[in-house]
């Protein structure tokens, strides 16, 4: 009995050839996903680049030297003024202001500003930081303090780079560079001040720019993945309704009465975009609530987003539907389709933690530009006109989506 | 079908079944109503009863009994390979209720679709009430009943018909009046506000029917509706289009329950190979296939040694039985009972069968398995 159960399990798995397909092949892709975005697989490309600009104020010899030096590093990408096309080091001290920098970190282009200055006759650092990126500073910081050192060194001294190093089984500052190094690595060290008892110590203060006054700023960017990987599997199971109707004559006997599929879809779409709404809202409120999200600061931005992201995933849902023959087909595409995308799109992992391949693969998925919206929001304050990439590519998605299940579901209407 | 076994030779006890009719109720007072759908042809007015929803009667115009409620002539699809229909013809009048019966893969489901635009036909023409359909569309006038059930399960009884009320363009007081009527059609008024997930398949049928005439349309289609459920619910049914009928709704019902058609309609086509093979009245079916004469079956009590002549039917008798053909009962019955006796065989018991639809299905669609 135990035999023929598990025989007819077998059968019924064999005969099912999406299901089969689902069965082996989803696991794969999923491991072959987060492989190359943790494992430097395909498209890696090593360590991810962290995006930083320069500003010189001291402009002296030993100054440009560490620039060029941090310029020669392969974990930075410069970007902005004072680089070329290629991103040569070429900066002068008016390449930048200080402001501008700092801009440039709350709207994104950076995720770091580089601020070498004057301090008591020292050349200081500041890097006016985004915390969100929670990787980021602690390697700049240990960059710049390595450029900082390399420029101080005196000629013939081993560098401490170029030695295998654990900065933790080193607590007593025998060896300057590397304890400065050790002490950079602190998450939440916000100044480094060395005294070696030979050498006066560089400073290197990590400024968060972006998280200061946010109750718990990185939250919003986590509630804002859920929701928008909820979005999308809310709104293919409401396409799935779509195809039950199907499935049961239910739209036989519906497009036989006044009842038009433009409206049909219609109705189906402004329903999705509004449960998606209300669910995102609910979501938000909690955090808010619960973990000191600032959505009544944010509420205009918060709408727009979620009105745009909740109408385009509710699009998408309905062509899912329309692309499939059976809610079975359905239940499997969505569910390879939606985790593929908030794979990619930053929803299960943050985007700064993927190669930059991984991360330009991501921009053609949903996931990314919504979280980047929410990200404008929530993380660095720009108003509501910021916003219109990400509008404009949720929006434009939304229609195509919408117009594509239209095209698909006029086979439903005289089969 | 109409049969009738007589036990112990008692020959005398033939009695004939007549199947019952259900006439309006011409009591209480009455209201005028205009047509429910505020673009249908304005053909006919319903006069609803004041104290009773479900005494409610259509009367209709001499001109509508003129005009078919549907004409279909020479349709044509096919499916790649598959010819569906082939030409297929008839005509629903006004008023009637007529069966399209045939075998799996004849081509009704195929008919019904492009009836309800659903397909679309290759060739041909259909019309209702004496005007040209499209393809789609401009079929206000006409509910389907499909034959699974295509309501939604996870809303109520009420749910359910006010949304369907709504798809077909009733609002306000009219939709209100044409739920509650619906409501106490389908004897369901009680459970309305229960979930149709619920209940039992013969109530989910109720509502499903219910949910496809909530506009009043002038012409039903039927697709095996009673497909599944107990001959109590089944019955019911039956009530509710006898009731749908008497308002004066022209019915179309696919069914492979022949006794339906039989019993419950007014007319009857048969379709094979997606062609009209047969359409008339039982009567008329039953003369111009395999004739009026009564098919008598005897038991007798020992086998039968040789044909009895000139009674036996075939052309070896079939153990203890001896069939026949009999076009006057009364009058050849006796001397069929009394041949038996003068050979020397005892009758134990005696079966007269009227031609059934069933024989004439058969007839004309053979004995072949339809796949």
């Amino acid at each position: 009995m135990i035999a023929t159960v598990l025989l007819v399990s077998l059968r019924r798995l064999l005969h099912n050839r999406i299901e089969l397909l689902l069965t082996f092949a989803v696991p794969i892709a999923f491991f072959s996903i987060f492989a190359v975005i943790f494992g430097g697989g395909i498209g890696a490309g090593g360590t991810p680049k962290i995006k930083v600009v320069a500003i010189d104020e001291v402009d002296s010899i030993q100054s440009r030297a560490m620039m060029a030096s941090l310029h020669e590093t392969a974990g930075l990408r410069f970007v902005g003024k004072g680089e070329d096309e290629t991103g040569k080091f070429k900066t002068s001290k008016k390449s930048l202001t200080q402001a501008e920098a700092k801009d440039w970190v709350r709207r994104g282009t950076a995720s770091i500003a580089i601020l070498l200055r004057a301090d008591k006759g020292q050349i200081a650092a500041d890097l006016l930081s985004d915390t969100s990126d929670q990787v980021a500073p602690q390697i700049v910081s240990a960059l710049v303090m390595k450029a900082m050192l390399s420029a101080q060194r005196p000629l013939g001294m081993p560098s401490v780079f170029t030695e295998a190093s654990n900065p933790a089984s080193d607590p007593e500052p025998s060896n300057p560079e590397r304890w400065a190094v050790a002490q950079a690595g602190g998450l939440n060290a916000t100044k480094t001040t060395l005294s070696p008892p030979s050498l006066v110590p560089p400073t290197v203060r990590i400024v968060d720019i972006l998280g200061v006054g946010k109750a718990n700023g990185v939250v919003s960017m986590y509630a804002a993945g859920i929701a928008v990987m909820f979005l999308l599997f809310g709104a293919t199971g409401g396409g799935g309704a779509l195809l039950e109707e199907r499935e049961n004559q239910t739209l036989d006997r519906l497009l036989t009465t006044g009842l038009t599929m433009d409206q049909l879809l219609l109705g189906k779409w402004f329903y999705l975009t509004a449960l998606g709404v209300v669910q995102t809202t609910v979501m938000f409120a909690w955090g808010q609530l619960v973990f000191g999200i600032d959505l009544l600061g944010h509420v205009d931005g918060f709408l727009i987003m979620t009105l745009v992201t909740a109408g385009a995933a509710a699009a998408f849902g309905l062509l899912l539907a329309t692309i499939c023959r059976t809610r079975g087909q359905l239940n499997g595409l969505s569910v390879v389709v939606v985790l593929t995308m908030s794979a990619l799109g930053g929803s299960m992992v943050p985007r700064y933690v993927m190669s930059q391949t991984l991360r330009d693969a991501g921009l053609w998925t949903f996931n990314a530009w919504a979280l980047d919206g929410y990200d404008k929001v929530f993380w660095r304050d720009l108003p509501a006109s910021d916003l219109w990439p990400q509008m404009s590519v949720l929006m434009v998605s939304g229609a195509v989506f919408m117009i594509t299940a239209r095209l698909l579901a006029i086979r439903w209407e005289t089969e | 079908m109409s049969s009738l076994l007589l036990h112990d030779n008692k020959v005398g006890d033939l009695i004939a079944s007549v199947s019952n009719m259900t006439f309006p109720s011409d009591n209480a007072k009455t209201s005028v109503m205009g047509p429910l759908v505020p673009d249908a042809p304005a053909t006919a007015i319903a006069l609803r009863t004041t104290d009773s929803a479900a005494q409610t009667f259509m009367l209709t115009s001499s001109r509508r009994d003129a005009i078919p409620a549907v004409h279909v002539v020479a349709i044509k699809k096919r499916f790649r390979s598959v010819e569906a229909l082939r030409g297929a013809s008839f005509t629903l009048r006004s008023g009637e209720r007529l069966a399209l019966l045939g075998p799996n893969g004849a081509g009704k489901t195929t008919l019904i679709r492009c009836l309800a635009g659903r397909t679309k036909p290759d060739s041909g023409k259909i019309e209702l009430h004496g005007k040209k359909l499209p393809p789609t569309g401009g079929r206000e006038r006409m509910g389907l009943v499909p034959q699974d059930l295509a309501i939604y399960s996870d809303l109520t009884t009420r749910e359910n018909m006010v949304a369907f009320a709504r798809f077909h363009g009733l609002r306000g007081k009219t939709l209100k009046i044409q739920v509650d009527w619906a409501l106490e059609w389908t004897g369901l008024g009680a459970r309305q506000h229960e979930l149709v997930g619920g209940f039992s398949g013969g109530m989910k049928r109720r509502v499903n029917l219910a949910c496809g005439v909530m506009h009043q349309p002038g012409v039903l289609l039927l697709d095996e509706p009673t497909v599944g459920v107990d001959p109590q619910s089944r019955q019911r049914i039956f009530q509710m289009l006898d009731e749908l009928h008497s308002l004066g709704t022209s019915i179309l019902l696919t069914t492979h329950h022949l006794d339906e058609a039989e019993q419950r309609c007014d007319r009857i086509v048969i379709i094979d190979h997606g062609l009209v093979i047969a359409d008339g009245t039982l009567a008329e079916l039953v003369n111009s296939t395999i004739g009026a004469s009564r098919h008598v079956k005897l038991r007798l009590d020992k086998r039968l040694a040789s044909p009895l002549s000139p009674w036996h039917v075939g052309s070896e008798p079939a153990g203890d039985a001896l069939e026949t053909r009999v076009n006057d009962v009364a009058g050849q019955l006796p001397g069929l009972l009394e041949g038996v006796r003068v050979a020397g065989y005892e009758v134990l018991n005696v079966e007269v069968r009227a031609p059934s639809l069933h024989d004439v299905f058969l007839h004309l669609t053979g004995q072949e398995l339809r796949d």
